[in-house]
This record gives structure tokens, C-alpha cells and sequence, in this order.
């Protein structure tokens, strides 16, 4: 009796101190990673520069860029049998509220991917500066200038771009050709979005030429480039634009929506453009939608129809649409391996293994050299977004930042864009509140960041 | 003699005191796990909490203190906050009581004597758990879109009817219904209820010539009373926290123009998305607040309509 007493407590002592050292954990890790190192001392062959490291590599994606990803850096491993890679993947809901955490309590991964939110970590001083390594471990000479400059902040080379793509139209060719219409080339204009979209509206019922982009931040601000406007104006801190833009974009579309010719508010919503299995542009039944180009494929695998990707119609400055880094890789600024850091970003983007298992994935390959290793096998759809990619790479774009808050800017303009639809406000009124709202956003976030 | 028996008694109060400390010893001791879990995992985030609210924190710089700014930014410049704050309140008041009165239904028709009582109770139990209410609520999205399911079934009687997880003027209601219909665990706390009045009242209540309804309002009713508390304040709570559903059935960041925007979406978005952790925070107590003062309220009422059968409540 008192022997099961004795064992009980002890037991008990037993649960408590492992959930006391539980509790107190922390600086565990790299305790961990140590003990690794010392137990296989013989196999580098003492020399210090073999020294074994661990290196996390986090990114979002879905289960093909998980595997693909993981083999590109299982080759790695390879060639560096020194570098233990270890990964870990989100899907994109989620990513950066992870990543926020990790980097708020010190325990962020070596490497990690950004979009262009880039902007916003690097005024956080959370970022490795890769300035010393360019030239030795990483070799920058490839890739152009102006996705370095993207990723250059304070001087500082913050980043490296791993998939470059670009705005596009992505069109049902299927639906153009029962409309008898030719499909438009890089010079059309928004008047001629409108004719087209009434025209293929007109071929049948629940047709519609294009899906409704008034509520969407990145194609207004397309829209907004193209009159020597922007969103965000960086280098002055404050806002690109005025509420009678809005307004104008708004009305834009209006028209189009008492026209009939772009699909109707519900539909919007219920038959989300975004998602590959749902988009209508994919089932034929909506001849446009805009897209990044990266995302060609993986919507040309859910059609039956043939789909091609056209430009942005051009505004007075033209369609003023470029090529744009998708996804960065960055590494953390407390990183205790920057070289091996820096290392992996040149395999990623330089290695011609490397490029042919990514493919287009995050984009196509931002070094010359591995763009043309892949194009010259690449498939026919592939062939579709390299072809785009030519037709736009010509147009010379400044540089455009998020505004700071970018995610509830994004909701506010959606939601008056949603005011105007659902008939529950007027234009001039929508486009009055989202403006007052979009200042008050972004100077919470400006006084959020430089405090 | 009173000397040694005084010593006796002291030797002996000794004893049980020792003995008693021991006794509780071995308890706390038990407890161990469960305090250590409490003051490391709970109270350091619940006072951490306390202490954003009060903060401008994005979690990548240092929390800021600027006092009661985020309280007085909630109640007088935040629409939204006002609007989420409302719209939570609407689908309480809706679907709480919806809820009770048909898990109190099924309860009472379940209690019947069906065969397979256990299967069906598992059955209607399965939309309450959370990966349940998850799957159900992307089941609940397809049924209610323009062409789904009960759109369907209404164009064979010819009603036009809109969309009703897309138009922001509806949504409200499959959300409502939704909740009504993941009322599981309320009644199988009812059918436990309903199983402990004795049949015998029934009995001599019908031998006495008392309909059926008047049985109802007052054998059963008055008898599940503590129960009918207990599902009330439980199912309070729980809508006031209400999540999934806005979440799931619609954008997953409160639209179509924040018809799904509940308190507990937009305190997640303020916190996660937008990186304002401490408004979030401050949002997390306001909420805490309201639910207490409801809570409160509820139970200061149940002295007047709760009946514990113990004779207590005959002075109320």
C-alpha cells in the first residue's frame, strides 16, 4: 500500500519535471543542434570549415511546391554534405502569422520566403543583409538589376528573388472564338475591354466577358500606374492617389455590371476567381480573369478549353505592367550561419539542378542562365508564360511597394467595391469612405513601425 | 489528571493536523501538473494579454505603451468594431434560443423509446464536434450558394431565391441556421435531463386528467430548469465567441461587406492579419467583460424560473 503510495508520487514528481523543463525550454534548440556537431567530430576530418549545420528553411505553398521544394534542397544537401537542411512548409492562410511569431520570439528559421511584403520586414530590421557575400558565396551577376534593386533597402541587399512573373489576362480562347472575335494583343485599350466584354456577354446566357476587378488592390493599382498615378507612395510616405480615382474605378465597372457583361456580385464571390477548381474562366463559362502568370499552368490543368494569357489594356501610359519578383528568399538577421545562408540562396536561383526541379513554380527563374535552361524544354504551356513574359519585359516600371497595412487596405477597398455592387451605397460615397479609411490605415501603420 | 489529559488532546490535534497537511500534501501534489500547466501555459499569456491592451504591439517591435488609446479608439473611431460588435449580438439573440427549443425538441422526441436511440444520438452529436462543425460548415456553404442544394428545391415550388452565403443581406441567417443545426451537444444534456423525471409523475398527472401540454409546461419544464440554465449559459458563451462558421462560410475575413465580420473574426484579424496584437488584446477583455456581465445576468435571473426541487426556491 504505501510502496504504490511512494510510486504514485514519484510518478507524479516524474510528470511535473518534465513539464517544468517543458515549461523552461527556449534556448533548447540550439543546445540540440550542438550535440549533433559534437557526435560525428571524425567525419568533416576536422577541418573547421566543415563544420556541421543545421539550417531551417521555411515557406507557403501547397503540397507540389512542398515536394518539389524539399528536393531541390535534398540536392543540396548533396553537394553540401556539411549542411543539414530542415523544412518546413504552411500554407499561405497562416504563413506569416507563424512567421511573425517565430520572429517574436527569436526562433524564426534561417531561411525564409517573402512576397513583396519584403518592405515591411526590412524596415523591421528582422532581415540578413547579404551585401558581403555577393560576389563569393552568392552570385548576383544573372539576375537583373531591377529585381536586385527590389530587394536592396537602406543599401542593403535583403533578398534574393526566386520565380519572376507578371500581371496577366487570362483568357478562355474558347469563348473569344464563339464571339468571333480575335484575341487582343499588347495595344488594346480599357475602352475595348468594355466592347469585348459586352460582346461576349452577348453570346449566351450566364456568359459573362470578364470577371469583376473593382474591389481587387492590384489591379487598381494597374490601373492607377498607367496614369502616372500609385497606391503607395514610398519615397513621400503617403498615398499615390485621390478619392476621384477611386471613384473613376469604381464607375469603370459599374457600367459593366448594369451592362451585364462581367459577372454579377454573387457570382463574384460564390465562384472565386482565385481558386483553379471553382474559377469560371476554367468551365467556360467567363472568357477573363486576371492572374499572376506563375499560376498559368495550374489553371490550364482544370480546363478543357485552351486558355492563353493576354495583357493588361493599356491606360494613356500604356499597360505599364512588368516583370516582377513573386517570392524572395530572405534570411534572418540572427541567423548563426549567414554563410551557409547565403550559400543555399545562390543554389536556389544559380543551380541548374535546382532550376530544373523548381521550374516555374514560384515563377520563371530569375537568372538568365537557368531561364534558358529551362526554356528550352519547356512545355507548351510553359511556353505560354515565357511568351507573355517577352511581349511586357520591355516596359520600364518604377518600383512599387505594398502600403504599409496592405491587408486591411486590401478588405476596405473590396468591401466598398461591395457597397457599390450590392446597390448599398453610391459611388462618390464608397469611394470617399475607403479613401478616409485607407489614410487612417496607413498612418496607424506608419506610426506603428517608426516608433 | 486535566494535565495530562490537556496534553493528550494537544499530542492528538498535532497529529491530525500533520496528518491532514499530509493528507493535502498528497493532493497538491496530484495537482502538480495541473497548477504548473496553469501558471506557466494560462496566467503568463492572460496577463501578458492584460499587459498589450494597453500596448501598440505588431510582434515584431517591442510592445508600446499608449495607455487606454486602444479602448477609446474601439468605442469611438472603429465602424467596424461597432458593426462586429452588434452583428455578434444579433446572431446570440437568434440563435441561442433557436438552438435550445429545437435540441429540446429532438431531446424529447428521442426520449421517446426509439430504437437505435444510441445511434441517433451519436448521429446528431456529430455537428457539434469541431471537426464536424468544420466539414459541415463547407457542406452548409455548397447547399446555400445560388445554384446549390435548397435553391434547387425551391425552384420546384418557382421561388427565385437569391444566394444565400454570397449576398450580404442573407448570410447572416445560413449562419444563424447552421447554428441551429449543430444543437448536439444541447440535447444530449436535455435527454439526460428528460431521463431523470420520474414517469410516475407523468402517470399520476394523466391519471388526474392533465393534458399533454399542460404536462409539458409544468412537469417538464419546471423540472429541467437547472438543466435549461446550464445549455443556456453554455450555448451563451459559446455564440458570443462564434468563429467558425463567419469564417469558413464566408471570406474568412468577414465579408461580403462584413455581413460575417463577428466580434471573434475581427478580433483574430486585428490580431493575426493585421498585426495589431494589442488592439486585439484589448478586444479579447472588452469581450471577456460583456460575456461576464451577460453570464451575470442570466444567473441573477434563474432565482425566478430555475427550480432545484429542493424546497429552496418555494420563498422565490
Amino acid at each position: 500500500m504505501k510502496k504504490t503510495k511512494a510510486m504514485l508520487l514519484a510518478s507524479l514528481l516524474l510528470v511535473t519535471a518534465i513539464l517544468v523543463s517543458a515549461c523552461g525550454s527556449g534556448s533548447n534548440n540550439a543546445g540540440k543542434a550542438n550535440t549533433g556537431n559534437s557526435s560525428q567530430p571524425s567525419e568533416a576530418g576536422g577541418a573547421a570549415t566543415e563544420e556541421q549545420v543545421e539550417l531551417r528553411v521555411m515557406w507557403w505553398g501547397d503540397q507540389t511546391r512542398a515536394d518539389i521544394t524539399t528536393a531541390m534542397l535534398k540536392k543540396f544537401e548533396e553537394k553540401h554534405p556539411n549542411i543539414k537542411v530542415v523544412p518546413e512548409f504552411s500554407p499561405f492562410d497562416g504563413y506569416f502569422d507563424k512567421l511573425n511569431t517565430q520572429l517574436a520570439s527569436g526562433t524564426a528559421p534561417d531561411l525564409f520566403t517573402l512576397g513583396s511584403n519584403i518592405l515591411e520586414y526590412a524596415t523591421r530590421n528582422v532581415l540578413l543583409d547579404i551585401n558581403s557575400y555577393v560576389g563569393n558565396e552568392v552570385d548576383t551577376s544573372k539576375i537583373s538589376p531591377q529585381l536586385i534593386n527590389m530587394n536592396t533597402f537602406d543599401g542593403k541587399l535583403q533578398g534574393i528573388s526566386i520565380g519572376a512573373n507578371s500581371t496577366a489576362i487570362l483568357a478562355n480562347t474558347a469563348l473569344f472564338e464563339k464571339a468571333g472575335l480575335p484575341m487582343p494583343t499588347k495595344e488594346w485599350t480599357w475602352d475595348d475591354f468594355i466592347k469585348i466584354n459586352e460582346q461576349i456577354a452577348a453570346t449566351g446566357k450566364d456568359t459573362y466577358g470578364s470577371y469583376d476587378y473593382s474591389g481587387e488592390m492590384d489591379q487598381f493599382g494597374v490601373y492607377l500606374t498607367q496614369r502616372d498615378k500609385m497606391i503607395y507612395n514610398e519615397p513621400e510616405q503617403k498615398l499615390g492617389f485621390e478619392a476621384a480615382d477611386v471613384a473613376e474605378w469604381f464607375t469603370l465597372w459599374e457600367g459593366m455590371r448594369k451592362a451585364g457583361s462581367i459577372v454579377t456580385p454573387e457570382l463574384q464571390i460564390s465562384a472565386d476567381p482565385d481558386d483553379t477548381s471553382m474559377s469560371l474562366v476554367t468551365k467556360g463559362q467567363v472568357a477573363m480573369q486576371f492572374i499572376p502568370t506563375n499560376q498559368f499552368a495550374d489553371f490550364q490543368k482544370m480546363s478543357q478549353d485552351k486558355l492563353t494569357l493576354i495583357p493588361v489594356p493599356m491606360g494613356p501610359n500604356g499597360s505599364m505592367i512588368s516583370v516582377q519578383s513573386s517570392q524572395n528568399i530572405v534570411g534572418y538577421a540572427n541567423t548563426k550561419h549567414p554563410k551557409e545562408v547565403a550559400m543555399l540562396m545562390d543554389f536556389w536561383v544559380n543551380d541548374p539542378d535546382a532550376a530544373k526541379i523548381l521550374g516555374n513554380n514560384r515563377g520563371v527563374p530569375v537568372s538568365s542562365e537557368m531561364r534558358a535552361v529551362l526554356k528550352a524544354e519547356a512545355s507548351e504551356t510553359d511556353k505560354v508564360v515565357y511568351d507573355y513574359l517577352d511581349i511586357v519585359a520591355v516596359d520600364d516600371v518604377d518600383l512599387l511597394y505594398n502600403v504599409p497595412g496592405s491587408n486591411e487596405f486590401k478588405q476596405e477597398l473590396l468591401k466598398a467595391s461591395q457597397n457599390v455592387a450590392f446597390g448599398r451605397m453610391d459611388i462618390a460615397k464608397a469611394a470617399e469612405e475607403f479613401y478616409a479609411q485607407g489614410l487612417k490605415i496607413l498612418q496607424a501603420n506608419l506610426s506603428a513601425t517608426t516608433n | 489528571m486535566d494535565s495530562v489529559t490537556g496534553v493528550a488532546t494537544q499530542t492528538v490535534v498535532k497529529r491530525k493536523t500533520r496528518r491532514s497537511l499530509k493528507r493535502n500534501l498528497t493532493g497538491y501534489l496530484f495537482l502538480l501538473p495541473w497548477l504548473i500547466g496553469f501558471f506557466c501555459m494560462a496566467i503568463g499569456p492572460i496577463l501578458a494579454s492584460l499587459y498589450l491592451s494597453f500596448t501598440n504591439y505588431n510582434m515584431l517591435k517591442a510592445p508600446d505603451w499608449i495607455g487606454l488609446h486602444n479602448f477609446t479608439e474601439m468605442f469611438t473611431g472603429d465602424a467596424t468594431f461597432t458593426h462586429s460588435l452588434k452583428l455578434t449580438f444579433q446572431y446570440v439573440f437568434l440563435s441561442v434560443p433557436l438552438r435550445l427549443v429545437f435540441a429540446l425538441a429532438v431531446a424529447i422526441i428521442l426520449n421517446k423509446g426509439l430504437r437505435l436511440l444510441g445511434l441517433y444520438r451519436t448521429v446528431y452529436y456529430i455537428p457539434s464536434l469541431l471537426g464536424g462543425s468544420v466539414a459541415i460548415a463547407v457542406v452548409w456553404k455548397k447547399i446555400f450558394s445560388g445554384d446549390g442544394l435548397f435553391n434547387r428545391f425551391l425552384e420546384i415550388f418557382h421561388i427565385d431565391a437569391p444566394d444565400w452565403v454570397a449576398n450580404p443581406s442573407y448570410i447572416i441567417y445560413s449562419i444563424v441556421a447552421l447554428s441551429v443545426w449543430q444543437f448536439g451537444s444541447s440535447m444530449v444534456i436535455f435527454l439526460a435531463g428528460l431521463k431523470q423525471i420520474p414517469g410516475e409523475i407523468y402517470e399520476a398527472a394523466a391519471v388526474d386528467g392533465v393534458s399533454r401540454t399542460r404536462q409539458f409546461m409544468r412537469i417538464t419544464l419546471p423540472l429541467l430548469s437547472p438543466v435549461i440554465l446550464f445549455n443556456l449559459v453554455m450555448n451563451m458563451i459559446g455564440s458570443f465567441q462564434v468563429f467558425t462558421s463567419g469564417y469558413i462560410i464566408g471570406d474568412g475575413h468577414g465579408g461580403p461587406i462584413d455581413s460575417t465580420m463577428f466580434y471573434s473574426l475581427y478580433l483574430y484579424l486585428k490580431g493575426f492579419s493585421y498585426f495589431n496584437m494589442g488592439y486585439a488584446s484589448a478586444m479579447a477583455w472588452v469581450m471577456l467583460v460583456i460575456i461576464g456581465i451577460f453570464t451575470a445576468i442570466v444567473f441573477a435571473s434563474s432565482k425566478y424560473w430555475v427550480y432545484y426541487g429542493d424546497g429552496k426556491d418555494e420563498r422565490g
